[in-house]
């Protein structure tokens, strides 16, 4: 039970930080391997704010305005480049993976190699029920309580809102959207800021359930790669589902040898490779090319 | 071959640059082998267009299987060689048949993931592999007698036994890159969707470069085993397929001196920068990016464009010239005793609500010329692409000289003499006029044939060149095919066609965006072709279409509407209907 628990608020996690990176490859074609820094300055930017002000509520709004900051800064400096060259896609791994190493290095720089200690706030570091044997903090409650307040906000917004719809209809075609006249690039930029921003929000709620580090990042994206390949890329329901086994695998599996935890998740996404290509919710076509 | 007289000097005298020190040529003798390493990445990154992020995969199990061999089993050094590249080519097709359902950079994420599951494997299986620790243990390294040689602990011996299969592989790799396997590959990085109709396997092309560029990266697991006398887990970890495609990058892709050129300066910025800078990766991925947005061709591949510039020659090429023969007499009489070459049957195509094309009969004798006319969006290119292999019907068949063909992929159907234009021009933009036609013919001699030259294939050539007298494009066969105008490319895309020896030729709009007068001379053009072959040709020109056209088919809402001679369709009210409302 308790695994079961902790497993959920892996998911939790997993599924914000995943949901940014299966947008924007579906809307932008560009596998965003810049994603996982995005998490890991999330958390830096909340442990400064707590550093600073004390303020854990505080920090839950800095980090993701300024990393999602920092998204419009990589989008519109470096990643405009390279749209319409050829094999963009090819470019914006290669340009974001770059990044993907740069960045780790220079948060190094700036905050030295070890990790900084995150406390969790005060308010939720009480034991709020008992899962067996195991007490259950209030904190990674409120987790999935978050998270069950954001998705819910997250779908509005890409389905019932106009933002939404170009978005959606800029995963089918992006050339016809542009055709009927509308500010495609706007819509990147601001998709992929959302992105980035989610990602932050994630690591930063991540922060005190482990240490924040600048490696957080690389370890988190190829956990996302895999929830979205399982879930299917572009799809929102994927990326839940997708984050929510691929989370509780871990936790159950974990508990035996956590070794095997890895070993089951890559294997999980080689079977559904095999049955099913396009992922469990992905649309046909979307990955093809 | 200049450059390989010199590659060759250069390798034999390094050490001499180097002082013999012991520390300097153990970093030569690395960037030999991770340059060898990125070449086999670049087999398919450059030259066949897959950018894979698993290489680290393949040389991992490599290295661990030479590892085991010569730690564990004892085994000769040449064994330990063998075995690891042998490992490389098994691991890379494994990992290639499971990703190559898919394309572009879904394909590159598939292959990260999956070469993660060696890495984890590694990593569980501490008993064998040594798990973090790495496997280490190796016995004192010799080569076999006759030269008896020891690696272990010498330098310069070590250097040259490295240098000279290094060297070899090199040389292997240019051979193969020119074979007609080599040609091939080109031809699907430029335009895959073309090369399939042309015949080419091109999932079968890409497993090829897979299995290429598995044995070498294989290779260089292999001998980085034997420089190292250590395997780490790192060589398995996928940061190490990150770091090959920096190599690559840097050097430039598609060229066979960049990969080396590439390892060198990455080892050099890890050897030297990081000893001034602490946080070296910043200046490693600052610099990559750099180099995607501002040098895409890299190093080597800038170097060479401006002094190709300044040379302002034309690209060298060993075509040698053969004289014109007549076209390739007519093919054998169709085997289906009726003279019926191709034939649908109910043949229906449902797009979600749309039916495309809805229960189409159609019959082509051979030797005639149809064309299939209608309004815009009547199912015309649809009906094109069912009869072609591109899209999947939903309903009925499609016989080919009797021969059911409705399940066939593309390239299947292009194989049994089945070629197409496509309506949006469609041709292999980077390679030159010649090659465009040159590949189009090698498909129906040889596919995956990784020895010997391409350009040598006589008939392949001889056919060509006929294609390109045929043309009329002689003067322009060094040229790119995305440098022609809009009409020479139609051109080219039908000479492509044509280079496929077809029985069937299935035209999409030849004059499309063309001036009168070239309409007017590919219309007289595609007459010529009626005869040779069966061609049916879809066309807005009415003109065009009246002229030539023995038998004329006219579609409506998917549905076949009317078919008659030119006269019987003029004087058709209900198609007169459709088109004057239209």
């Amino acid at each position: 039970m308790a695994q079961l628990f902790i497993g959920l608020v892996n998911g939790c996690i997993l599924i914000l930080v995943a949901l940014g990176l299966s947008i924007v490859f579906g809307l932008m074609g560009i596998i965003n391997f810049a994603h996982g820094i995005f998490y890991m300055l999330g958390a830096y930017a909340g442990w400064l704010t707590v550093h600073l002000t004390g303020s854990f509520w505080l920090a839950l709004a800095v980090a993701p305005v300024t990393v999602g900051a920092v998204g419009i800064l990589v989008e519109r400096g470096v990643l405009t480049r390279i749209y319409g060259t050829r094999n963009a896609s090819f470019a914006g791994v290669l340009v974001t993976y770059g990044l993907a190493i740069m960045v780790p290095d220079l948060v190094r720089m700036t905050f030295g190699r070890p990790g900084k200690p995150f406390a969790v706030p005060a308010a939720l570091s009480a034991s709020l029920f008992k899962l067996g044997p195991t007490e259950v903090s209030a904190y990674r409650v409120f987790i999935v309580a978050v998270t069950l307040v954001l998705l819910p906000l997250l779908w509005l917004l890409l389905n019932k809102t106009n933002l939404g719809l170009v978005i959606r209809a800029g995963t089918s075609d992006n050339g016809m959207v542009r055709l009927l006249g509308v500010d495609v690039g706007r819509t990147w930029t601001i998709t992929y800021a959302l992105g980035a921003a989610l990602a932050a929000f994630a690591g930063v709620i991540t922060a005190p359930l482990v240490a924040v580090a600048p490696e957080m990042g690389s370890f988190v994206l190829i956990e996302c790669f895999i929830v979205t390949v399982v879930g299917g890329m572009g799809s929102f329901l994927g990326a839940v589902v997708g984050g929510l086994l691929i989370g509780e695998t871990l936790a159950l599996t974990g508990m035996l040898y956590d070794v095997l935890a890895d070993v089951i998740i890559y294997l999980a996404m080689v079977a559904v490779l095999l049955l099913r290509p396009r992922g469990l919710f992905g649309q046909e076509g979307m990955s093809e090319e | 071959m200049r450059g390989l007289l010199a590659a060759a000097l250069v390798l034999a005298t390094a050490p001499l640059y180097a002082d013999y020190t012991p520390f300097y040529l153990g970093l030569l003798t690395e960037v030999l082998v991770f340059g060898l390493f990125a070449l086999a990445f670049d087999v398919m990154l450059g030259h066949a267009g897959v950018m894979s992020l698993g290489h680290s995969a393949f040389l991992g199990v490599a290295a661990y299987t030479t590892g085991l061999l010569l730690a564990r089993g004892r085994a000769p050094v040449e064994v330990g060689l063998l075995a690891g590249a042998a490992a490389g080519l098994l691991t890379a097709v494994v990992i290639g048949v499971l990703v190559l359902r898919k394309r572009g950079v879904y394909l590159a994420m598939l292959t990260l993931a999956l070469s993660q599951v060696f890495y984890y494997a590694a990593l569980m299986w501490t008993p064998v592999t040594g798990g973090t620790d790495g496997l280490g243990n190796l016995p004192v390294l010799y080569l076999s007698p006759p030269l008896a040689l020891r690696l272990s602990k010498r330098p310069v011996t070590r250097y040259y036994v490295v240098a000279t299969i290094v060297f070899v592989a090199l040389l292997v790799i240019r051979h193969v890159l020119a074979s007609p396997l080599g040609r091939a590959m080109r031809a699907v990085k430029a335009n895959e969707t073309r090369a399939a109709a042309c015949g080419y396997d091109t999932r079968r092309v890409k497993l090829a470069a897979f299995a290429i560029s598995g044995l070498f990266s294989g290779l260089a697991g292999a001998l980085l085993t034997l420089v190292l006398e250590f395997v780490p887990i790192e060589n398995t970890h996928w940061s190490m397929s990150g770091t090959v495609l920096i190599m690559t990058l840097f050097g430039g892709t598609g060229t066979l001196l960049g990969p080396f050129v590439g390892a060198g300066v990455f080892i050099w910025l890890r050897d030297f920068v990081s000893k001034y800078l602490e946080y070296w990766e910043v200046f490693v991925g600052g610099a990559f990016v750099l180099i995607v947005l501002f040098m895409p061709d890299g190093i080597v591949g800038t170097l060479s464009r401006l002094r190709a510039r300044r040379a302002a020659s034309p690209v060298a090429t060993d075509e040698r010239p053969v004289e014109p023969g007549p076209l390739a007499a007519a093919r054998s009489p169709a085997t289906a005793p009726d003279g019926v070459l191709l034939e649908s049957r109910g043949l229906t195509k449902i797009f979600g609500g749309l039916t495309a094309v809805n229960r189409v009969d159609f019959q082509v004798r051979q030797g005639e010329l149809r064309s299939v006319i209608g309004p815009n969006g009547a199912g015309k290119t649809t009906f094109f692409n069912l009869l072609t292999g591109v899209l999947p019907a939903t309903e009925g068949r499609i016989l080919f000289k009797g021969r059911d063909i409705t399940r066939l992929p593309a390239h299947a159907v292009a194989r049994l003499g089945v070629a197409r234009s496509y309506q949006v021009t469609n041709i292999f933009g980077d390679l030159s006029v010649f090659e465009n036609l040159r590949i189009a013919a090698q498909s129906r001699v040889t596919q995956y044939r990784c020895w010997g030259r391409a350009d040598r294939l006589a008939p392949v050539n001889r056919r060509a060149e006929e294609i390109l007298a045929l043309l009329d494009l002689g003067a322009k066969r060094h040229v790119r095919g995305a440098e022609l105008s809009h009409g020479e490319q139609r051109y080219l895309e039908i000479g492509i066609a044509l280079a496929t020896d077809p029985e069937f030729l299935l035209l999409d709009e030849p004059t499309a965006g063309m001036s009168p007068e070239e309409t007017q001379r590919t219309a007289a053009f595609v007459r010529t072709l009626a005869g040779r072959v069966t061609i049916v040709l879809v066309e807005h020109d009415m003109e065009v279409v009246m002229g030539i056209s023995d038998r004329i088919t006219v579609l409506n809402y998917g549905q076949v509407l009317a078919e008659g001679t030119p006269a019987e369709i003029r004087g058709n009210a209900e198609v007169r209907r459709v088109y004057l409302r239209d």
